[in-house]
C-alpha cells in the first residue's frame, strides 16, 4: 500500500459524536491463490456519497460483495455504525440495512415496474388463513416511492421494458428502496447510459442523499463520480491507493492512482 | 419540455399501451370473429344446447393439458411430455385398478392418478433445474418413455374400472366444473401470490429473478409439479369420458396445447400471458373443431386443420411479437 497518498485523517468521521456509518477494517479477500483484496481500510459517514474507483480487476466488485453479503472477507471486519458485523448472504446485509443495486439492475423487462419493485416483497393482506397479494397498496407504495424518495414520475403499471435506460436505473433503485435501507450500494449506475440519462440518474443520488441516504458507487468512470461524489477511495490491485475528498482531486490524479497506484 | 409536448407524450405512451394490452388479450376479438363466422355458416353450433355442451365438455381434457403447458410456458420452460404424462397416469392407475388389482377404492385411484402425474411433472422439474437438463431434451425425453411406457403397461383397451372412479369424468358438468375450477384457481393463485409472480419473474428472466432472492430451482420444480398435477387430471378426465383407457389415450395432444396457449396469448419466451387467455385458446380450439364435426367434414381432415390452425397461431405470435417490439421501441426512444 502506498502510504503517502493514503489520507487516514480524511477517512475519520466528520464529526466525534457520531460513529461512521460503515468502516472496512483490514478486510483480505482471497480467491484460491488470487488475492482480490489486501488490507483495504475505509470509512463511509453518514449520509455522504462515496465512491469507489479502480481499473479493471483492481477489485472493487469484491469489495462492493463484501459490502453487500455477497462474499464474506477472509480476514478483516466490517463494521455498521460502529458495531461489528458480519454478513453471510444479501439478505442479512438487507436486515441491516445495506441494498445493492447491481450494474445489470435484475430487472424483470416483462413485469410492471411495481412488480419488479416489490418482487419477493410484495404487500400482502390476509383473506382468511390465506395471505394474498394487494395490489392496490402495491402501486400505492410502489408510486410514493418513486414521486417521494426519488422525486419522479414513473407510471408503476408499465412494464419496465417500456422505459429507457436512465428510468431503469431508477426502477431498480426504487427497489432498494423498498426494503428502506440506510445505505445504498450502486454499481456502476451510469455505465452504458446517454448523456440525458447520466445526468437523470445522477440528479436522482444527489436526491437520496437530500433524503438521508448513505451511498456507496462503484465505479470505473471517473465522469460518472466527479460532481457527484462526495469522496473518493481508489483502489489499485486489490489495495486500497488512496482516499481523498473529491473537491481535491483532479481527473489526472485519480488516473494516474488508478492505473499506477501513485499520483503524477 | 412545455406543457403541449407533455400531453402530447402522455397521450402517445397511453395509445402504445392500449396496443400492448390489445396485443395481450387477441385471442378474445379472434373467438369473437370465428364465432360470428360460425354462427353465420354453421349455426347449429349454437341453436343446438347439446352440441355446444358436447363442445365444452370434449374440450375438458384437452384444456386441462393446455393449462399444464401455459403454466410451463409461463415460467419460461416448455413441456413435451403433458400428453404422455396424461396417457402415462391414466394407463397406470387403471392396471391398478382393474388389471393387477390391488385397490378397488376409487378415492384412492383418484390419489394415485395425481401422484404418478406429480411425480413425473417433479422429476421433469428436478432434472431441468438441479441437472441443469435442456427442457426440450429432457421433455422429449420423457414423451418418449412415458409414451412408450403405456404400451408397454398394455397393448389392450383397460375396461371395468370402478364406478366412482369414472363417474366424474362422465359428467359433462363435473367435468366441465373441474376444468373451470383448475382454470379459476391457478388465474388467482398466478396473478394474487408470491408464488405466481415469481413463475413470471423467472419466465421474464431467470437470472435477475435469482438475483432478487427467488429461489429460481425450486420454483421450477413446483411449476413442472403443478404442470404434472394438472395432466394427471387431464387423464383421469379422459378416462371418464371414454369409460375406459386405450393404450392411445392422450396421444397427439401435445401439439394443439401449444396452439391453444400461443393463440390464447401465452408467451413462448415466458413472462407474458394470461391463463385466462389460454382457456380463450382452448375455446377456439374446440368451437372450430365442433364446426367441421358439425359441417360433417371428414375426421382426417379435421387434424390437417388443427396444423394450420397451429401454423396460423405461429404466424399471429410472430406478428404480435414485432408490433409490441416496435412499439417498445417506440416508447423507450421518446
Amino acid at each position: 500500500m502506498n502510504s503517502e497518498t493514503t489520507d487516514i485523517a480524511d477517512d475519520a468521521p466528520a464529526s466525534g459524536k457520531t460513529e461512521p456509518k460503515i468502516a472496512v477494517d483490514d478486510v483480505r479477500k482471497v480467491f484460491g491463490r488470487i488475492v482480490a483484496l489486501e488490507d483495504v481500510n475505509l470509512t463511509v459517514r453518514e449520509n455522504e456519497i462515496f465512491a469507489v474507483v479502480g481499473d479493471n480487476g483492481a477489485g472493487k466488485s469484491t469489495l462492493m460483495n463484501v459490502l453487500c453479503g455477497i462474499h464474506g472477507p477472509t480476514t478483516g471486519s466490517l463494521r455498521l455504525d460502529g458495531r461489528p458485523v458480519a454478513f453471510e448472504s444479501p439478505d442479512e446485509a438487507r436486515a441491516r440495512g445495506i441494498e445493492t443495486v447491481y450494474q445489470d439492475l435484475a430487472l424483470m423487462d416483462d413485469l410492471d415496474v411495481a412488480t419488479n419493485i416489490f418482487m419477493g416483497n410484495f404487500p400482502e393482506r390476509r383473506i382468511g388463513p390465506v395471505s394474498l397479494i394487494d395490489w392496490e397498496e402495491t402501486y400505492r407504495r410502489a408510486e410514493r416511492i418513486i414521486e417521494t424518495h426519488l422525486e419522479r414520475t414513473i407510471d408503476p403499471r408499465a412494464e419496465v421494458a417500456f422505459h429507457s435506460g436512465g428510468e431503469r436505473q431508477l426502477v431498480a433503485i426504487a427497489r432498494a428502496l423498498a426494503f428502506d435501507p440506510d445505505v445504498v450500494i450502486l454499481d456502476e449506475p451510469t455505465s452504458a447510459l446517454s448523456v440525458d440519462a447520466t445526468e437523470l440518474v445522477q440528479d436522482t443520488v444527489r436526491t437520496l442523499q437530500r433524503n438521508g441516504k448513505t451511498i456507496v458507487i462503484v465505479s470505473h468512470s471517473l465522469d460518472e463520480i466527479f460532481g457527484l461524489a462526495d469522496r473518493v477511495g481508489v483502489l489499485y490491485q486489490g489495495r486500497m491507493a488512496a482516499i481523498m475528498d473529491a473537491d481535491d482531486v483532479s481527473k489526472a490524479e485519480l488516473s494516474s492512482l488508478m492505473v499506477s497506484g501513485e499520483r503524477p | 419540455m412545455s406543457t403541449t409536448n407533455i400531453v402530447t407524450r402522455q397521450l402517445e405512451r397511453i395509445s402504445e399501451r392500449a396496443v400492448l394490452v390489445l396485443l395481450e388479450n387477441m385471442i378474445w376479438p379472434i373467438l369473437a370473429v370465428i364465432s360470428l363466422l360460425i354462427l353465420v355458416t354453421v349455426p347449429r353450433v349454437f341453436t343446438n344446447a347439446a352440441t355446444l355442451e358436447l363442445m365444452l365438455f370434449a374440450a375438458v381434457p384437452l384444456g386441462l393439458i393446455v393449462l399444464a403447458e401455459s403454466i410451463c410456458l409461463l415460467s419460461g420452460h416448455f413441456d413435451l411430455s403433458v400428453g404422455a404424462i396424461a396417457g402415462f397416469s391414466a394407463v397406470f392407475t387403471a392396471m391398478v385398478l382393474a388389471e393387477w388389482n390391488l385397490v378397488s377404492n376409487p378415492v384412492l385411484g383418484v390419489l394415485i392418478v395425481l401422484a404418478v402425474g406429480c411425480t413425473i411433472g417433479a422429476t421433469n422439474g428436478i432434472m431441468i433445474a438441479k441437472l441443469g437438463m435442456n427442457p426440450f431434451l429432457q421433455t422429449l425425453a420423457f414423451f418418449i418413455i412415458f409414451g412408450g411406457g403405456k404400451l408397454a403397461l398394455t397393448t389392450q383397451p383397460i375396461s371395468g374400472l370402478p364406478d366412482g372412479y369414472v363417474a366424474p369424468g362422465d359428467s359433462a358438468l363435473v367435468a366441465i366444473g373441474i376444468l373451470l375450477a383448475s382454470f379459476a384457481c391457478m388465474v388467482a393463485l398466478f396473478r394474487y401470490t408470491a408464488f405466481g409472480q415469481a413463475v413470471y419473474a423467472v419466465g421474464s428472466d431467470e437470472d435477475a429473478a435469482r438475483a432478487v432472492g427467488i429461489r429460481t430451482d425450486r420454483t421450477i420444480i413446483a411449476v413442472y409439479t403443478l404442470s404434472g398435477f394438472f395432466c394427471a387430471i387431464a387423464g383421469w378426465m379422459l378416462t371418464g369420458y371414454t369409460g375406459l383407457v386405450s393404450p392411445d389415450i392422450a396421444d397427439d395432444m401435445v401439439f394443439p396445447a401449444f396452439a391453444a396457449a400461443i393463440v390464447g396469448g401465452i408467451s413462448l419466451l415466458g413472462g407474458r400471458g394470461k391463463l385466462l387467455g389460454a382457456l380463450g385458446g382452448v375455446l377456439l380450439l374446440s368451437l372450430i373443431e365442433t364446426a367441421l364435426n358439425v359441417s360433417g367434414v371428414d375426421p382426417t381432415l379435421i387434424e390437417v386443420v388443427n396444423g394450420i390452425v397451429l401454423l396460423i397461431a405461429i404466424l399471429l405470435y410472430n406478428t404480435k411479437e414485432s408490433v409490441r417490439e416496435r412499439v417498445l421501441s417506440a416508447g423507450v426512444r421518446r
